[in-house]
């Protein structure tokens, strides 16, 4: 080695770099060894920053239409911070609980201060946070994967400003979270200075992302191969170990949990994590994703209407690297987010369970490998075969290229994405919900002693206005599910006064037999919104008397 | 409540302990740079310090004559070895003799103190010393022809008052504690003492250490009552700001063997955890300038204790966790220790793997077997020591228990011969 003796007394060792396998070629901006003390960075990022949160949080909380699971997840943040355990009904490891543990933190002082703003339109806020946190990371993981400047500032916009970005990034998902810590463990894994411990650190981020939300253990291998490629072959081993080591250790706390809670496998009267699992592995396929008429294909179409430049654009990147693999830097340094995207598409394409949500996990990889095959494009229009004496018209025919491909994708994007966040920024979708709440908080004599079936989504706004929680205000179909909500129903439906029928209810009662009874003995005393979309509040109406419990 | 409390305090600073231990054991490998600047720099040539070689020498003839000749083979060329022999021991002091009828650049200094030990021994040869650096070896080591030329380079490039060198035991494939024994020589020699360097706190090594003659004269040579004479005299030059420099290497390493019973361990390790116990009440450390530097010696210097603390606390504390009823917060703070003890674990299993390959040795999956199985005895074993330590500190008994050597590693001269 051709290194000195720095190791002495009251000396720090001198950064001397040592020959590493480089990536990047000449051509382009090296990244700073600290992104934090380059001034062109920090402004680019910080403009970026600030177009995103404009845009993601103007309007948050009226668009767009509140979703049941927000309301699930906010509902179990807010049993952890009033010392219920993990969920106001009985935890039955349907996720791990660190994700709403995380929300419950994120929303501990506004919900201390302000008990009443802990429902899911005002605690969209807080998904603000982890949509920065997440634009700025996607940031530093292109820059880190040795992106230009410019392609990693197309990366943070195309992941923060896509209209389907916004519509899913401004809900209290899970994914959200997961997306932010898998974000960190990528950034990690490309430490530039290759440190044990931030490889470490990696395996911990990407432990907290799967126990945030468990799919991210299909992203895992990606963070590895991002890994591989950054660290150094003579502390490789260690570094990977360490990470792995981490993240199992972390990993195994959440059986252990189960374990200590005598939960772990299924036996009689308690939940169980095998349980739990089972029932995810179980969930009924929603059919092939490129076959009209079956769940997913409506999911796709759903993300399609949002946006279409990135998934689609994402998957060209993708498929674009992949195929200039053997020529392209880009490419090979972009490796990490390519394989993401290869298994996510991948998963997506098996006829299993497709969530809406599904995308949210891949929604920075799409960004970074979009951006990456733009940055690959430019660089072949730009640099490919250009000697030193070039001729000059050749060289502005250069320019000129790039120029039409710039102004050509711009007025095919940024229409689209105007018209898609204009109505992000304007609608108001949760005029109903709105009104219902009111209407519930308003009409209704004697809230404590009524019993009232809602979706989860509301189910917080009902618990502010006196409502009891678990058993007062009901997730209407724990009417039907939970054992210790249903017999205290001994007289089903008639032990209800009151169902707020959402779209959700109404497409889920058909399942409900209880839910669906309450439906059928019950006549709306008001309606909000019109259509599909309508929220209806029903009242029981009992042979007789009004309400005999 | 207070139970949990208490287990919850008990456990943080465990894990506190264990983490920081693990930090440090891992210093060298925490980025490339820093695993590249803990090697020897190519020596460029040329020489201009003298050597002082010391080689004490007790009851070790059957060893002698080999590490005197290989001593001799350096390519360094100017240089003298100075063996020290008892005048109670003709045998040794009969191939020492010998050796230096046949090469000027020996020479034989006789020890007569009554009661013997290693520092006193190298006191007494101490003013016989006419190199610009005294170097410290023990009769059994085999040390690197090249050495010489990189320690020359090393003080010449680096202005350094002192060079520590590599020491490794090799022959992990003796049994089950030969293993430990010789990874736990791999981490500290590889990378912890790198770490001590560069804080400026450094306990040095037996051998293998070089200090400037007239640094080592100024500081009164060894102190002759320590029983850790080597860590004494690293604390007291670096306390005073006396400049180390740490190179490993595992070319110019010098090879030793571990003890040759599990008993002889155990006393060695107990001449050393009392030998820190003395280093420690001495308070030489004290005139360190940094506070933290003064924290890191505190800590060093009780890691005999804690280690033996943490050993029997670690399991006693998961067990706590799993069969007492105490709150689900509580029982994972208290698993936090053994995580930390588990990513060390597999540290060690992957340096294993690095020791194999740096060495040219074959590890086979018996050893890493050995290894995690090895493990709790170890630290029973390391425990034992560090309670014998500190009785024998109590009643004060200092004398020395030397460790027989058996010469195993001299089997292995090649290391492409070593049997697996």
């Amino acid at each position: 080695m051709t290194s000195t003796l720095p190791a002495a007394t009251g000396v720090k060792v001198p950064a001397q770099r040592t020959a590493a396998p480089r990536t990047g070629s000449t051509n382009r901006t090296t990244p700073p060894k600290r992104l934090r003390s380059s001034r062109p960075d920090l402004i680019l990022c910080g403009v970026l920053l600030v177009a995103i949160l404009v845009v993601q949080g103007w309007n948050i909380a009226d668009y767009p239409t509140l979703s049941d699971d927000e309301g699930t997840y906010l509902a179990q943040a807010w049993a952890v911070q009033e010392g219920r355990g993990l969920a106001h009904y009985t935890y039955w490891y349907d996720h791990p609980p660190l994700g709403w543990i995380q929300l419950a933190l994120l929303t501990w002082i506004p919900a201390y201060f302000a008990p009443e703003s802990m429902t899911v339109g005002s605690m969209r806020a807080v998904m603000l946070l982890i949509s920065a946190l997440s634009a700025v990371l996607v940031y530093v993981v292109a820059r880190r994967l040795s992106l230009p400047r410019w392609a990693a500032g197309l990366a943070m916009a195309l992941f923060g400003l896509s209209p389907l970005s916004v519509v899913l990034q401004r809900e209290i998902f899970l994914d959200n979270i997961a997306v932010m810590w898998t974000l960190l463990a990528f950034a990690l894994a490309a430490s530039p200075s290759r440190h044990l411990w931030h490889h470490f650190g990696a395996g911990m981020a990407a432990a907290a992302a799967v126990l945030t939300k468990e799919t991210m253990l299909l992203v895992l291998p990606a963070v590895m191969v991002t890994m591989w490629r950054h660290s150094h072959r003579d502390t490789r081993k260690f570094a990977i170990t360490g990470a792995i080591t981490a993240c199992a250790l972390i990993g195994i706390s959440y059986p252990l949990f189960a374990l200590l809670k005598g939960e772990l496998l299924p036996g009689a009267g308690h939940v169980s994590l095998w349980d739990g699992i089972v029932y995810q592995m179980s969930r009924p396929g929603s059919g092939f994703i490129l076959e009209p008429g079956t769940g997913s294909y409506g999911v796709l179409q759903s993300w399609l209407y949002y946006d279409r430049v990135l998934p689609l654009g994402g998957l060209a990147g993708a498929l674009l690297l992949v195929v200039t693999w053997r020529w392209s830097v880009t490419a090979r340094a972009l490796a990490g987010p390519a394989l993401a995207v290869a298994i996510l598409a991948g998963m997506a394409l098996r006829p299993g369970y497709l969530p809406a949500m599904y995308i949210i996990q891949a929604l920075p990889f799409l960004a970074l490998v979009l951006a990456g095959g733009t940055a690959s494009v430019a660089h072949a229009v730009l640099r490919r075969w250009r000697r030193a004496g070039e001729k000059r018209f050749v060289t502005g025919g250069r320019y000129a290229l790039a120029a039409v491909l710039a102004i050509a994708a711009g007025a095919y994007v940024v229409p689209r994405w105007y018209d898609g966040d204009r109505t992000a920024m304007t609608a108001d979708a949760n005029a109903p919900y709105r009104a219902a709440t009111q209407w519930m908080a308003t009409e209704v004599e004697d809230p404590k002693d009524t019993r009232v079936l809602v979706d989860d989504a509301m189910w917080l706004d009902l618990v502010h206005q006196g409502y009891r929680p678990g058993l007062g205000v009901i997730w209407f179909y724990k009417a039907d599910l939970d054992p210790a909500v249903t017999k205290t129903m001994p007289n089903g439906w008639r032990d209800l006064d009151y169902v707020v029928a959402s779209p959700t209810v109404r497409r889920d009662a058909v399942d409900l037999p209880n839910v669906k009874a309450a439906m059928e003995h019950s006549t709306p005393v008001a309606v909000f919104g019109a259509g599909e979309d309508r929220i209806e509040i029903r009242q029981i109406v009992s042979a007789g008397t009004g309400g005999d419990r | 409540m207070l139970t949990s409390v208490f287990i919850a305090a008990v456990s943080l600073a465990l894990f506190g302990m264990a983490a920081f231990t693990l930090w440090w054991q891992m210093h060298a490998w925490r980025t490339p740079e820093v695993l590249a600047s803990t090697r020897f720099s190519r020596p460029d040539g040329a020489e201009h310090v003298s050597f002082s070689l010391l080689l004490p020498a007790r009851h070790e003839q059957a060893v002698l004559d080999h590490t005197i000749q290989r001593l001799l083979q350096s390519t360094h060329t100017d240089f003298e070895i100075i063996v020290i022999v008892g005048h109670d021991d003709p045998e040794t002091t009969e191939v020492a003799r010998r050796a230096a009828a046949r090469d000027p650049r020996v020479r034989v200094v006789v020890d007569t103190h009554e009661k013997k030990n290693k520092p006193k021994a190298m006191n007494t040869a101490l003013p016989h010393c006419r190199g610009d650096i005294v170097g410290v070896f023990d009769a059994e080591d085999q040390v690197h022809p090249e050495l010489l030329a990189h320690v020359d380079h090393a003080f010449r490039s680096t202005g350094a008052d002192v060079v520590q060198g590599g020491v490794q035991l090799i022959n992990f494939h003796s049994s089950w504690y030969s293993l430990r024994n010789c990874l736990e020589y791999f981490f500290w020699f590889r990378s912890r003492l790198h770490l001590h360097a560069q804080k400026g706190f450094i306990p040095l090594g037996g051998n293998t250490v070089f200090v400037r003659t007239d640094v080592l004269k100024e500081a009164g040579g060894w102190d002759p009552n320590c029983l850790a004479e080597d860590c004494d005299l690293g604390v007291r030059l670096s306390s005073v700001g006396k400049k180390v420099v740490v190179a490993y290497d595992s070319d110019m390493v010098t090879r030793e063997e571990t003890p040759g019973s599990l008993m002889s361990l155990l006393k060695q390790r107990t001449r050393w955890n009392q030998g820190f116990l003395q280093v420690y009440r001495k308070r030489d450390w004290k005139q360190l300038p940094g506070f933290r530097q003064r924290l890191l010696a505190r800590y060093t210097l009780m890691t005999p204790y804690l280690q033996a603390i943490s050993g029997v606390i670690i399991p006693l504390n998961v067990a706590i966790a799993l069969f007492l009823d105490v709150p689900v917060g509580v029982a994972f703070i208290t698993f936090l220790p053994a995580v930390t003890a588990l990513v060390t674990f597999v540290f060690e299993l992957v340096g294993l793997h690095d020791f194999g390959k740096q060495y040219g040795l074959r590890v086979r999956l018996v050893h890493y077997l050995k290894l995690i199985i090895g493990g709790p005895f170890y630290q029973v074993l390391l425990a034992g020591a560090a309670v014998r330590a500190v009785w024998r500190e109590q009643r004060g008994r200092n004398d020395w228990e030397l460790t027989s050597h058996v010469g195993a590693h001299l089997a292995h001269v090649n290391r492409e011969d070593v049997p697996a």
